[in-house]
């Protein structure tokens, strides 16, 4: 363990500056509809406060990745069309992008990577949860699935002056490259998640995706599916070499996610063969 | 020469002449680089499956339509098969996959059917960097055929053609 880097660490977290930052109305929008009485009048209100918010709303909704066919010209229409959840979806998809559509050091990934595997594992995990008919978590999968691996944004840095260190740990140990960031630094990326969303206020649920998403035998019994669900697109992603960096795939498939979602492994392979398609499909929204 | 530089995605095929480079990320998935070294062109196909499942719909995902449609093309372009030679890249796997599915193995499967389909077009594969459990950037430099692999934070590079 470097006690200095776990120090620099910590001091980084403590900072709230420091982390990112996510737009106001993002975080009360997705606390809004948490609210089952929410209505629909005090969410487009909310929204069209925002006029930049506004403008990129009404682009995605028009996306062949969210249209439904008719083109949307207000927030009204867009809430009525696709409904609040979707919209949230897109209001999530706006706000995360400058977040992680960047170079990330450390883990070696290009510009751009960390981005695309975000929106493949939010789709991937909306995909999972529709397919296992559990609608009513599809939405918060797809926002945990673009955010999961936001704290790597903040560790990276770390993790260039001591990625040597951690894949040492790694194949000394037998341990998974999030342990032996833990082991070496003191902090793993998914720690690093969980306090930039408890700086943002975000739901307990999505806590649980970025903190446990690599763990899910370690998640919260009320949690656990959306967490496997996470879980497993992450898996897919990561092999497909979507988000891949310098920690490859010295991570692991728990069973434990498969056995929460009941999915066969017929199903995960046909998953895997989907890369492709929803390559193309994220496209327009990247 | 970054000027010339082509992404290779999932699942396409993707050829070109010297200068350009062709670059792709694997995870599981295997790149399979051809060149021939007398015209100077070459190809990489980045698979994502062993056998195709789709009758033909998407020659460019499989391992067993991927490389004859690779050498297809390239012959067509002025390729002589006797001057091809292949060098392929990939085939990771998981560090601890606990599940006993078929996706565990798929790296494996991958460059297993990568070789067969090769050997049917007797192509010789020069070097091979394959398995493991890290994941690959690799630059295929079509001036000279090079096949720059960049894993777990190291380069290696493979001149023979």
């Amino acid at each position: 363990m470097h006690a200095h880097i776990k120090q620099r660490i910590e001091s980084t977290i403590n900072n709230i500056a420091a982390l990112p930052t996510m737009p106001e109305v993002a975080t009360k929008i997705l606390n809004m509809v948490n609210d089952p009485e929410v209505s629909f009048k005090a969410v487009a209100e909310e929204l069209s406060k925002d006029q930049s918010m506004t403008t990129n709303i009404l682009k995605l909704c028009n996306s062949a990745y969210f249209s439904k066919g008719k083109e949307i010209t207000s927030i009204e229409r867009a809430i009525v069309t696709l409904g609040i959840k979707e919209v949230t979806n897109i209001v999530m998809v706006i706000a995360a992008k400058p977040i992680l559509d960047k170079f990330v050091i450390g883990y070696d990934l290009g510009k751009g990577e960390l981005w695309k595997q975000g929106l493949i594992v939010g789709t991937l995990a909306k995909k999972i949860a529709l397919q296992k008919n559990r609608k009513d978590i599809a939405d918060v999968v797809f926002t945990g699935g673009i955010i999961h691996n936001i704290g790597k944004t903040v560790i990276a840095i770390f993790v260039q002056n001591t990625y040597n260190d951690i894949l040492d740990e790694v194949k000394k140990n037998n341990i998974t490259f999030n342990e032996a960031e833990k082991e070496i630094m003191g902090y793993s990326h998914q720690e690093i998640s969980e306090k930039i969303l408890e700086k943002w206020n975000f739901p307990p649920v999505l806590k649980a995706i970025v903190r446990f998403y690599a763990e899910p035998d370690k998640a919260p019994d009320n949690f656990k599916t959306e967490v496997s669900i996470v879980h497993i697109a992450n898996t897919i992603s990561i092999m497909a070499g979507i988000g891949i960096g310098s920690d490859g795939l010295y991570h692991q498939l728990c069973k434990i996610a498969l056995d929460t979602t009941k999915i066969t492994g017929p199903e995960l392979e046909e998953l895997f063969s989907k890369i492709p398609e929803l390559t193309k499909q994220i496209m327009e929204i990247q | 020469m970054n000027g010339s530089l082509i992404n290779v995605g999932v699942a396409q095929v993707k050829t070109g002449t010297q200068p350009a480079v062709l670059r792709t990320i694997l995870g599981s998935c295997v790149g399979i680089c051809i060149y021939d070294r007398m015209k100077k062109i070459g190809g990489l196909a980045h698979i994502l499956l062993p056998n195709d499942t789709a009758n033909g719909a998407n020659p460019e995902k499989f391992a067993d339509t991927a490389v004859p449609y690779l050498v297809q093309y390239l012959l067509k372009e002025g390729a002589k098969k006797e001057f091809l030679s292949a060098k392929i890249a990939g085939g990771a796997s998981m560090f601890k996959f606990e599940a006993n599915v078929s996706l565990g193995q798929i790296g494996d499967r991958n460059v297993e059917e990568v070789k067969k389909a090769l050997q049917k077009f007797q192509i010789p594969i020069l070097e091979e960097d394959t398995g493991g459990n890290t994941g690959r950037v690799i630059d295929f430099f079509l001036e000279d055929g090079r096949l720059k692999v960049k894993a777990a934070g190291q380069e290696k590079i493979y001149y023979k053609v």
